[in-house]
């Protein structure tokens, strides 16, 4: 047995250069991710991010429809607009309109939704037929119901007339016409989303609810104590998808009378619908322009509001002991 | 790394070729259509038009061209879709009808539309009556247009409403209790609110299609033949909106929904006596009393008579956009479509009344009764009723003067929300924020 004291020598300090395949090979590793979630990016930079952009362009300009861009006006657009009698009624008009559709609807989907998580005969019957009104397209459910919501021959006001009830000025009136445009808007999305509830509400461990009623709570506890605070991360998901939905409104609107952007003295005119107004009829692409942004930043802002709630609410869900449960905790461990 | 530069490369290589054949099309080497060259025109009109017929006959005359038709429910959505495309800059269709309306607005982009003048415009000119032929042409000369209808107005009753109001019946004696040539509109209300007291109904269907009659009388309407606005301060329109007003006040508007009337319904249930009709007005009528079951027991009749003269409501125009990839071929069949003795046949299909002189004179020649309107000659008495009509300037912002200023005043009349004064002073109103400040 022979020990070397000597070292072996040291191996080249210079590494050797990476062959061009093993360059390859790291570019891949690195880049490929990137590759592959380009498409996405790509996309969305295309349409998304540069009509976005080019819209705030547009909006910093005199720009007519038809005969295009004109001069620079920076940012007078934007204070015009804000001073706009027609466009503050807009948005009044929008949330008096997302708030008689979403409140509502939230309450009856979820409901249902308690319903079909019931056992009830013939379930996936009654859970197609909730989304049916869903798969109609809302032009046609406008269509029926502008039909349904006239003044003066509108199968509802017949009916009131019947009973020798006053007529509902559908049209005329803002308040009748807010619950009218709110009624189609309901009847389309409150299905859809009692079924995205009812998915959640599936998701929540029977043996809760068993041992819930071990302990002696009703049906109504139950649904209070358990379903609801099991399914708040979903509720949050329909509210924000509500939110950016009902800001936009505006096939409705347009077609509950065809003849007007939004009645004759604006009382369901929408903010998309002051839009379109100002773009196709006033031709006023500019000022059409930084409506559409003073909209996108709205829904932005409600989209921070909702992000505010719904990290609460995760906290809350993470089941982290409070401070006072740590500090007794520790207390015992001592 | 080689592989990559091949795949540029062969991009580079699709899009030159993707670029070349871009250009390719816009060349203006037409070549004519034919059974080898087959052509696909598309046209884009509105309302009650008239056309179907005549397509399938261009067909048939002039083997390779199919045509694709799209007709739009009424004016003012032809008009959304016309601006949303020429803003586009592309989706115009070979042949788009214009209405007189928004004439204005398109006359300001004029030259996005093919001078039918290099298509033979000057050859076929004397076709039509002057002002119509002169509407289509832009101020530097170039024809973006041909005519296809006017729009004379005269006077639709229901006979039967107006017998059981003690009335005369029949179109003459009616013509002469209106007045005749010197038809007021004074007299017009007058006899409505004896008509009011007689039944307890309206007179007109509401004030919107009245007030356009009244407007489109006058000399100048909402702008001046410089282009100048012309409402504010404007007396005459001004005395005409309170007569109007006082009319509404004293119950003669039905408050009826313009372009819908509970579809139809309303020309069948006696809802209102009068209705002001321009001859395409006569087509729009034949829809309503198709869609609500009304046939020609309904009592609908057309007197050659209108308050106060001569009117011309609308009529349209053919034009070809700049982005047809067939112009030549689109020009003719525009130069077709409108040609006299097609106008006869659209006429009798849409019940409008035709632009061209030719085809004037054969209405009144063949007399034809229309069945719809208890046999009145239609034909004959538009023919009438355009004696005198002189063309009026329309302004680029004319249509949304006519829908958006003065609609929303003129329903606060027909709700009975305003008196005039504070339906005039809010049409003033929406016209410095939506025109004027626009």
């Amino acid at each position: 047995m022979t020990t070397t004291l000597n070292r072996p020598a040291k191996p080249a300090a210079i590494k050797p250069k990476p062959t061009f395949r093993q360059r390859l090979n790291v570019f891949d590793v690195k880049a490929s991710p990137y590759l592959y979630i380009a498409p996405f990016f790509i996309l969305f930079a295309l349409v998304g991010l540069f009509p976005l952009i080019y819209t705030f362009v547009v909006s910093l300009f005199d720009w007519h429809l038809l005969k295009g861009q004109g001069e620079f006006v920076g940012l007078q657009n934007f204070t015009e607009v804000l001073q706009d009698r027609f466009f503050w009624n807009s948005l009044f008009n929008t949330l008096s309109i997302f708030l008689l559709s979403a409140i509502p609807q939230l309450a009856v989907a979820l409901f249902l939704a308690a319903m079909l998580d019931q056992n009830i005969r013939a379930r996936t019957f009654w859970r197609m037929s909730v989304l049916l009104p869903y798969i109609v397209t809302p032009v046609a459910v406008a269509m029926i119901f502008t039909n349904m919501f006239g003044e003066q021959y509108g199968l509802i006001n017949n009916v009131l007339g019947n009973f020798g009830l006053d007529p509902v000025m559908w049209k005329s009136e803002t308040l009748p016409s807010h619950i009218a445009i709110a009624t189609m808007v309901n009847w389309r999305w409150t299905g859809y989303n009692a079924l995205i509830l009812l998915a959640a509400m599936q998701a929540v461990p029977r043996d809760l609810y068993e041992s819930a009623a071990l302990d002696g709570a009703g049906a109504v506890r139950r649904f209070f104590s358990i379903t609801l605070p099991s399914i708040r991360p979903t509720m949050v998901f329909v509210v924000i998808t509500s939110t950016i939905g009902g800001l936009q409104i505006f096939t409705e609107p347009r077609l509950f009378d065809p003849a007007t952007a939004g009645g004759s003295q604006r009382q369901f005119q929408t903010t998309v619908l002051y839009l379109w107004e100002m773009a196709f009829q006033r031709q006023n692409f500019g000022k059409a322009s930084t409506i559409a942004w003073l909209l996108f930043l709205i829904i932005v802002l409600f989209g921070v509001i909702n992000y505010l709630i719904s990290r609460r609410i995760a906290t809350a869900d993470a089941a982290k002991p409070s401070r006072a449960a740590r500090k007794r905790a520790e207390r015992t461990k001592r | 790394m080689k592989f990559a530069r091949r795949h540029t490369a062969a991009a580079i290589a699709g899009a030159a070729a993707l670029a070349l054949m871009a250009t390719g099309c816009s060349g203006n080497s037409e070549q004519a259509a034919s059974a080898d060259n087959p052509v696909e025109l598309t046209v884009t009109t509105f309302g009650t038009f008239g056309y179907d017929d005549l397509y399938g006959e261009y067909e048939q005359a002039n083997p390779g061209i199919k045509i694709k038709a799209t007709n739009i429910d009424r004016g003012s959505n032809a008009r959304t879709d016309a601006f949303t495309k020429l803003a586009a800059g592309s989706g115009l269709s070979d042949v788009v009808a214009i209405e007189e309306g928004w004439l204005g607005s398109i006359m300001e982009v004029s030259d996005q539309f093919v001078d039918l003048n290099e298509h033979g415009a000057a050859d076929i000119k004397d076709n039509w009556v002057d002002w119509k032929f002169k509407q289509g042409t832009d101020p530097d000369g170039r024809v973006i247009g041909y005519g296809t209808d006017i729009g004379p107005q005269g006077l639709c009753y229901n006979g039967k409403l107006f017998e059981a109001a003690g009335l005369p019946k029949d179109r003459e004696s009616v013509a002469k209790l209106f007045g005749g040539e010197d038809a007021t509109w004074e007299t017009y209300f007058k006899l409505g609110e004896q008509y009011k007291a007689a039944t307890g109904k309206a007179w007109y269907d509401q004030s919107g299609f009245v007030w356009n009659s009244m407007v489109n009388q006058m000399e100048e309407g909402y702008y001046t033949k410089d282009g100048d606005l012309n409402v504010d301060g404007n007396a005459e329109m001004k005395d005409k909106f309170e007569l109007l007003a006082a009319g509404t006040a004293a119950g003669l508007s039905a408050n009826q929904t313009q372009w819908d009337w509970g579809n139809g319904k309303a020309f069948t249930d006696g809802s209102f006596a009068t209705f002001v009709c321009p001859g395409w007005m006569l087509g729009t009528i034949k829809g309503q009393l198709e869609s609500a079951g009304g046939g020609t027991d309904s009592g609908w009749d057309f007197a050659d008579v209108f308050p106060g003269g001569a009117s011309n409501w609308g009529g349209a125009f053919l034009s070809v956009p700049k982005t047809s990839e067939h112009p030549a071929e689109a020009a003719k069949l525009a130069a077709w479509l409108t040609a006299p003795e097609q106008q006869v046949k659209q006429s009798a299909a849409a019940n409008n009344f035709p632009s061209t002189l030719k085809a004037q004179e054969k209405l009144v020649a063949d007399a034809t009764p229309n069945v719809l309107f208890n046999n009145a000659p239609t034909g004959v008495i538009l023919a009438n009723r355009a004696k005198g009509v002189v063309a009026q300037f329309k302004g680029p912002d004319d249509s949304v003067i006519q829908e958006n200023v003065f609609g929303p005043a003129l329903k606060m009349l027909d709700a009975g929300t305003a008196d005039a004064d504070k339906a005039w002073s809010e049409a003033l109103t929406l016209l410095n924020d939506l025109v004027v400040k626009n």
